[in-house]
C-alpha cells in the first residue's frame, strides 16, 4: 500500500515551475545583452570619462555651498535657491498627489467589483437589478481600460505631450504627475477593496443595506489602512517624479541639477543631490512611520 | 444607542503623530495650490488654448493627412514607414534595456538582502539560543540598507544623466545601469522583508541540525523566500519597462530618443506615435508580469 502511495507521488521535475520561470529570464536577458551588442567593457569609462567621474567623486566629499563660479550682482545665495527648489518640488509633488487622489478613488470605486456585484441573492428591485447586471459591468470594463491607459503613458510623456500642447505651465506639470499616479492609485485602491474582508459587508447587506451603503460602511473602512500606506508610498514617488520634471523646464531641483551639471559644478550637483536624497528619506521616515501606526496586521 | 456610539467613537485609539500628519499634509496641500506655484488660470489664457488648438488640429494630424484628405492607405503607409524605420528597432532596445536592467538588480538585491535581513545577518541566525548581538552585525546591517535607501532615493532619471556625463551616450550602459541601481536598492528592501517575514520553522529545524548559515540559506531561505520575491521582481520589471522608454530621452536609444527627436524637431504627429508605441509595450509588460505572477502563484 505504502508503497504504491508512494509510487502515485509526483516526482518534482528537477526546475520546478519556478525553476523553468527563472531560466526563461535569464535566456531572455541573454538574448536582450546580445541584440544591445553589450560588452563589460564599455561599462567601464574612457580617458574622458574618468575625468568627469573624477570631477564628480570629487564633489561628493565637498558639495557647494557658495556658487562655483560668479554670479551676478543680487543673485540669490545658493542655499536659498536650493531651500527653494526643495519647497518647490515639494509643492509640485503634493498638488499632483492631492489631484490624483481625487481621481483614484473616483475611479477605484467605480472600478472595484466587491460593492455592487457580491455573491448572494439581491432583495431589491427589478430595476436596480437590471442595473446590477449590466450597466455595473459596463462601467466596471470601461474605467479598467480608462485606468489601463491613464497607467500606461509615462508621467514625463504626459509632460511633453502638454508641453507641445500648451507650452510651459505649472498647472500642466500638476496634470501629468496627477494622471498615471491617479490610474495607479484606482487600480490599487480597487484591488485592495475587492480584497478586504466581505464579512462586515455581508452582514450590512444581510439587514438590507444599499450598495453604496455597504461600500462606505462595510468595505472602505476595512480596506482605509492599506489604502492609505499605499497613497503615501505614492507620495514618496511624487516627490521623485516632481523633481524629475525639472529636467523639462519645470522649477523643481532636477532643473538646477541639471544646469549644474552641464556647467560641469559637481559640487553643486552634489548640495543638489544631497538636497533631493534628504527630502526622500525625509519622507520616506514619514511615511514609515505612519505605516506603522495604521496598517493593523 | 448614540450613547453607546459615542462611547465607542471615544475608545478609538488615537495618536498625536497620526493627528498632526494628517494637519501637516492637509496644510501641505493647502500651500501647493495657494502658494501661486500651480498656475491653474494661466493654463487658461488666450495664448495657451491657441497653442492647444493648433497642437489639436494641426501638429499631431499624420502627416499624409495635413491637407485635410484622410486616406487611410497613406497613413498606413506612414505609420509603417516610421515604425520601420526607428518604431521597431526601439522598441526591441527599450524591453532589452530593461530585462538586463531587472536581472542586474535582482543580482544586487540577492547579494544585498540576506546581509540587511535582521534574522539572517546576526551572529546566530536561527539558533533557540541567539546569544548576545555583536555590534559588527549590527554594524553590517546599517551600512548595507543605508546603500540600498540611497540607491533608490534618488531616481533613475537623475543617475542615467549622471551616468551619460561619464560613460557617453554610445551605448545602452547609463540607462542599464541607473535602472539596476535603482531597482536593486528597491528589490533588496522588499527581499530583505520578505526573509525577515519568513516562517522561521524551517530554518530552526536547519539550524538545529547545525547547518551552517550558507546551507540555511541555499536550502532554507532562498527555496522558501522565492515565491515571494518573484512576485516583486516581476513587478518592478514593469516600472522597469515604463522608466527604459522615459530614459532614452537623455540620448540612449529607446523609444524616448525619437520621442526626444521628434519633439525637438517638431515632428509632434511622429512624436505622439512614438508614445502611444510606448504605451502599448507597458501594457504588454503588464500583461507579462502579471501571466508571470500568476504562474508564480500557481507554484506556490
Amino acid at each position: 500500500m505504502a508503497r504504491e502511495a508512494a509510487a502515485r507521488m509526483r516526482v518534482p521535475s528537477r526546475l520546478g515551475r519556478r525553476g523553468w520561470l527563472l531560466a526563461f529570464v535569464l535566456f531572455a536577458a541573454a538574448l536582450a545583452w546580445l541584440q544591445l551588442g553589450l560588452s563589460v567593457r564599455d561599462a567601464v569609462p574612457g580617458d574622458s570619462g574618468r575625468g568627469v567621474l573624477s570631477l564628480f567623486v570629487g564633489g561628493a566629499f565637498a558639495p557647494a555651498l557658495t556658487y562655483e563660479s560668479d554670479v551676478p550682482e543680487g543673485t540669490a545665495p545658493l542655499l536659498v535657491k536650493v531651500a527653494l527648489a526643495v519647497v518647490r518640488t515639494v509643492v509640485f509633488a503634493a498638488a499632483g498627489m492631492s489631484l490624483s487622489l481625487v481621481v483614484g478613488l473616483l475611479l477605484g470605486f467605480l472600478g472595484a467589483t466587491s460593492w455592487w456585484a457580491d455573491d448572494g441573492e439581491c432583495t431589491c428591485n427589478a430595476w436596480w437589478r437590471k442595473v446590477r447586471c449590466y450597466a455595473m459591468p459596463a462601467i466596471y470594463g470601461g474605467v479598467r481600460v480608462v485606468i489601463a491607459l491613464m497607467r500606461s503613458v509615462h508621467e514625463l510623456l504626459w509632460a511633453v505631450l502638454f508641453l507641445a500642447a500648451f507650452g510651459l505651465n505649472s498647472f500642466s506639470a500638476v496634470v501629468a504627475i496627477a494622471i498615471p499616479y491617479g490610474g495607479t492609485l484606482a487600480k490599487v485602491f480597487s484591488e485592495m477593496l475587492d480584497e478586504c474582508p466581505r464579512d462586515s459587508a455581508r452582514s450590512l447587506r444581510a439587514i438590507g443595506a444599499d450598495s453604496v451603503q455597504v461600500f462606505a460602511w462595510g468595505l472602505l473602512p476595512r480596506a482605509m489602512p492599506d489604502m492609505s500606506a499605499y497613497a503615501f508610498y505614492r507620495f514618496e514617488c511624487a516627490i521623485r517624479s516632481s523633481a524629475v520634471l525639472g529636467f523639462f523646464g519645470y522649477p523643481t531641483i532636477g532643473y538646477y541639477l541639471k544646469l549644474s551639471a552641464e556647467n560641469l559644478h559637481y559640487r553643486e550637483v552634489w548640495t543638489y543631490l544631497y538636497a533631493l536624497c534628504a527630502l526622500v528619506l525625509l519622507f520616506e521616515l514619514w511615511s514609515s512611520q505612519l505605516r506603522r501606526r495604521i496598517v493593523i496586521r | 444607542m448614540s450613547a453607546r456610539l459615542d462611547e465607542l467613537r471615544r475608545a478609538q485609539p488615537k495618536s498625536r503623530f497620526m493627528r498632526a500628519s494628517l494637519w501637516a499634509l492637509a496644510a501641505l496641500t493647502a500651500y501647493a495650490w495657494l502658494s501661486g506655484t500651480v498656475e491653474v488660470g494661466e493654463l487658461f489664457t488666450e495664448r495657451r488654448l491657441t497653442n492647444l488648438r493648433r497642437f489639436l488640429t494641426v501638429d499631431v494630424v499624420p502627416q499624409p493627412a495635413r491637407d485635410g484628405v484622410w486616406v487611410w492607405s497613406d497613413i498606413f503607409a506612414w505609420v509603417r514607414d516610421v515604425l520601420d524605420a526607428r518604431g521597431w528597432a526601439a522598441t526591441l532596445a527599450t524591453l532589452s534595456i530593461s530585462v538586463v536592467a531587472i536581472v542586474l538588480a535582482g543580482a544586487m538585491s540577492w547579494l544585498l538582502a540576506p546581509l540587511a535581513a535582521s534574522n539572517l545577518a546576526t551572529r546566530r541566525p536561527f539558533d533557540a539560543d541567539p546569544g548576545q548581538e555583536r555590534a559588527t552585525w549590527r554594524a553590517l546591517r546599517f551600512v548595507v540598507r543605508g546603500v540600498m535607501i540611497v540607491s533608490r532615493a534618488v531616481p533613475e532619471y537623475v543617475v542615467a544623466f549622471l551616468l551619460l556625463a561619464v560613460l557617453g551616450p554610445d551605448n545602452a550602459w547609463p540607462a542599464i545601469l541607473a535602472l539596476a541601481i535603482h531597482n536593486g536598492g528597491i528589490l533588496g528592501r522588499l527581499g530583505a522583508e520578505t526573509i525577515e517575514n519568513l516562517e522561521p520553522g524551517p530554518l530552526r529545524s536547519l539550524s538545529a541540525i547545525g547547518a551552517p548559515r550558507r546551507a540555511i540559506l541555499a536550502t532554507g531561505v532562498f527555496p522558501l523566500a522565492l515565491g515571494r520575491y518573484l512576485l516583486f521582481f516581476f513587478y518592478r520589471f514593469e516600472t522597469c519597462v515604463r522608466e527604459a522608454t522615459v530614459l532614452g530621452m537623455l540620448g540612449v536609444v529607446s523609444l524616448g530618443y525619437w520621442i526626444q527627436d521628434a519633439r525637438a524637431k517638431q515632428y509632434y504627429d511622429e512624436m505622439l506615435l512614438f508614445v502611444a508605441l510606448g504605451a502599448l509595450i507597458v501594457l504588454v509588460a503588464d500583461l507579462v508580469s502579471a501571466l508571470a505572477r500568476r504562474h508564480v502563484r500557481g507554484a506556490s
